[in-house]
């Protein structure tokens, strides 16, 4: 198995979530026998479907999330869009700030940018593009 | 993946919850709800988290809700035996540091400096002793 590309449509439905991330992140062990590799986008991959079904869309499920995974020789390319409202991706505050670590916002977003090599929001902040560079094994 | 969850009093007052699975949007609720009866009356809660082998910022938020509840009642909590990667999440997001433990005896020689402190009054769950190694 090589590069591939991968477009899928979700109800807002949290359930829909769990399997299909397992299933990318074992794609992305076959490719890259990368056990961190194969972890971290399946954990970024979860926070940005959740928080488009959640946050974008707020769980209605008549809204649809788009997921689109391009996998290439030498990166992974996740873009995850939603039909809600958006946000204002310039202002999420940073979770470990001690005076934030109450609150339970803005995690999922850290992670990502920590786990990624590139964290693009675009739009009114309902679109998202994360890319993680990856060696492909040679078959 | 779901998650099992156990749950047993060790000593009074002090609970194991030992996990196995993975604690994501998923499962994350179930924690919460099964653990919701031991955190309203615990002094201590330990989780065993070696057969935990995912964790997302849902999971985080849930055990950082279960150490609210239980730092309520001036209880606190221990995370011990975790593999690396969900380690890594830990470490990544900086919570819970103070109270995560490679073994169980460190966490149970935690709990005790804790549950003595608290007795005479020299810790509360914002002051906790330091670890020993």
């Amino acid at each position: 198995m090589g590069s591939f590309v991968l477009s899928k449509i979700f109800p807002s439905d949290l359930n829909k979530i769990p399997p299909f991330i397992e299933n990318i992140a074992k794609k992305v062990l076959s490719l890259t026998g990368s056990d961190n590799d194969a972890f971290k986008v399946k954990l970024v991959l979860e926070e940005a479907m959740t928080n488009a079904m959640r946050h974008g869309n707020l769980l209605n499920p008549k809204l649809k999330v788009f997921v689109k995974i391009s996998v290439g020789k030498k990166k992974i390319m996740l873009q995850i869009r939603d039909q809600g409202k958006g946000f204002n991706f310039h202002k999420v505050p940073d979770p470990t700030n001690k005076k934030r670590a109450q609150q339970p916002c803005g995690r999922g977003i850290f992670l990502m940018r920590k786990f990624m090599d590139e964290v693009t929001f675009s739009g009114k902040g309902n679109k998202l593009r994360l890319i993680k560079k990856i060696n492909i094994n040679p078959a | 993946m779901g998650i099992d969850i156990s749950i047993v009093e060790k000593e009074t007052g002090v609970y194991l919850i030992a996990l196995k699975g993975e604690i994501n949007t998923q499962t994350y609720q179930a924690l919460e709800d099964k653990a919701r009866p031991t955190t309203v009356k615990a002094k201590a809660v330990v989780f065993d988290m070696a057969q935990v082998n995912y964790i997302s910022s849902m999971g985080l938020s849930a055990i950082f809700r279960i150490k609210l509840a239980v730092e309520e009642h001036s209880g606190t909590i221990a995370l011990v035996n975790m593999q690396p990667k969900v380690q890594l999440v830990f470490d990544t997001m900086k919570i819970l540091s103070p109270q995560i433990f490679a073994s169980m005896e460190e966490a149970d020689d935690f709990l005790d400096r804790f549950l003595d402190g608290v007795q005479t009054g020299q810790i509360s769950p914002k002051n906790l002793p330091g670890k020993t190694k």
